[in-house]
């Protein structure tokens, strides 16, 4: 019977929504997080009875076939990339992106990661880094007697060095933007890292054109919104059941045939 | 006498056909874009031999067949997201999709840009435009989709996206993937796109719950009706088969 087989995807298809959103639920309070959606389309349909096959021999044709369409499937779980709330920290090296981009982060296995996550520290050398200690590009260097580093809009990095009474130049934080940013890859630890979907990063200065600007000491939320994320969660759950009666419904009428004959 | 359990089996037929719809419509209680289907029966009666020449006449026997899918075009709900390339349509109009095998229509507005710029669905196909395929470049920022389909970078008129409607809509074929196929779409009169949203299923699962309900419990009884003859088959055998040796 093709209504069991039709409500199982319907139930995987429920299952993957519901683990889509505890992810987003997970993540409600991580810096730089950006939701996810589950997207669905439908499966393939059988053609009973074509739609406008002749009827006949004058040149009727059937106005309506018979389709059967065999369940759902799940397209793309696309990430939502609108911009989260910013939360005050008052730290001197937290950093929020206000618009499109993405810092770019020197991963341990030479590649480049890409994050919305701005909370940096500086590690043993001075090396900007990021919370898990992998060094922010292009590597600004604060030396161990700078106080009052101030970073700019526009990512230029400035600070008193020692008994200076004129801060400064220590380098320029720069961002990357993608073509298509819902593309890129997320391998956890709030990084991202490019595809072929995404396209090449291009990397340009906070404040250009079509780049958005810092905000220093403070932090981009993630964007996920709890009302939204509960009641999608509740819609999938419904779903699910509905899915699930199908089944039985299916079961019954299937023992009721097998009961005929005792 | 095997009438009555011919009927029935086609009826259970139809049932079975029918849940199977019902089972498609609930999967799909959450995809975009996805329009509803039910099924229509015809009765079919059988052309028998007449013979009138009995004082009761050869009865005509009537089946059940099911004659064809109504799709159903209402309006789903929309429900806003804030995604920019998220939209959806208000109206009996549906987007225009380049699949590899030609033209395809549908509902379903999560857009998105890939590798090269182009506006595609979320598994690829390029969306339409007035001007062909909608590519943004680079540079491109605030994408901006109005009520009539413009679409404008930062202030800039650059395209429109190609929304159609159809006479006949009925006449539409459903090709999977959100995508339906068919002829004569005419540029969209009476359709809005409305940015940042997306338009849910339409099917309403209140009322495919109870119409499955309704198909599980007639096909119980038929099958009881089924069981019933059977009975009465073998009792007949049993009373009238008896031989007094």
């Amino acid at each position: 019977m093709k209504a069991l087989h039709t409500a199982a995807t319907g139930m995987m298809a429920q299952e993957l929504s519901v683990e889509v959103i505890a992810n987003n639920i997970a993540n409600m309070r991580t810096t730089g997080f950006k939701r996810q959606r589950a997207e669905f389309q439908d499966l393939l349909y059988a053609n009973l009875r074509r739609t406008g096959a002749a009827t006949s021999d004058a040149g009727t044709i059937v106005p309506v076939g018979v389709q059967i369409g065999s369940g759902v499937r799940t397209v793309a779980t696309p990430r939502v990339m609108t911009q989260g709330g910013v939360t005050t920290t008052e730290r001197e090296l937290d950093l929020a992106l206000r618009g499109e981009g993405f810092f770019r982060v020197q991963l341990p296995d030479g590649r480049t990661g890409y994050t919305r996550d701005g909370s940096f520290e500086r590690d043993a050398e001075g090396n900007l880094v990021t919370a898990d200690g992998y060094i922010v590009e292009p590597g600004i260097t604060i030396p161990g007697d700078a106080n009052s580093i101030t970073i700019s809009a526009q990512g230029q990095v400035q600070a008193y060095v020692g008994t200076d009474t004129t801060p400064t130049d220590l380098g320029q934080v720069d961002i990357a933007r993608f073509v298509n940013k819902t593309g890129l890859e997320s391998i956890g630890d709030n990084l991202f890292v490019e595809t072929a979907s995404s396209g090449p990063a291009q990397v340009g200065v906070p404040g250009d054109a079509g780049y958005g600007t810092l905000l220093q000491g403070y932090l981009e939320d993630s964007n996920v919104e709890a009302v939204t994320e509960i009641s999608d969660m509740i819609a999938a759950q419904r779903a699910y059941e509905m899915n699930a009666r199908v089944i039985s419904g299916a079961d019954e009428m299937l023992s009721s045939t097998a009961n005929i004959l005792r | 006498m095997e009438n009555a359990q011919i009927i029935g089996l086609s009826r259970q037929v139809a049932l079975r056909r029918e849940l199977d719809f019902i089972a498609n419509n609930l999967a799909n209680l959450n995809t975009t874009g996805f329009r509803g289907e039910s099924v229509m029966f015809e009765e079919y009666l059988m052309p028998v031999a007449e013979m009138d020449s009995f004082r009761q006449p050869d009865r005509q026997l009537s089946y059940v067949l099911d004659r064809g899918t109504f799709h159903n075009f209402d309006q789903g709900n929309v429900v806003t997201t804030g995604a920019p390339l998220d939209v959806a349509l208000q109206g009996e109009g549906f987007f225009v999709v380049q699949a590899p095998e030609g033209e395809r229509y549908t509902r379903a507005g999560s857009f998105a840009i890939d590798n090269t710029g182009t506006l595609v669905t979320l598994d690829g196909k390029p969306v339409m435009g007035e001007g062909g395929t909608i590519v943004f470049g680079p540079d491109d920022v605030d994408i901006a989709i109005a009520g009539d389909g413009t679409i404008s970078v930062g202030g800039e008129a650059r395209d429109r996206l190609r929304v159609v409607e159809f006479a006949q809509p009925q006449l539409l074929e459903k090709v999977g993937e959100n995508l339906f196929s068919g002829t004569g779409g005419a540029p969209a009169e009476r359709t809005r796109v409305m940015q940042g949203a997306l338009e849910k299923s339409n099917v309403t699962a209140v009322a495919e719950i109870s119409r499955m309900i309704e198909v599980t419990r007639t096909y119980e009884t038929i099958s009881h009706l089924l069981a019933k003859g059977a009975d009465l088959r073998s009792k007949a055998i049993e009373k009238l088969g008896t031989t007094n040796a």
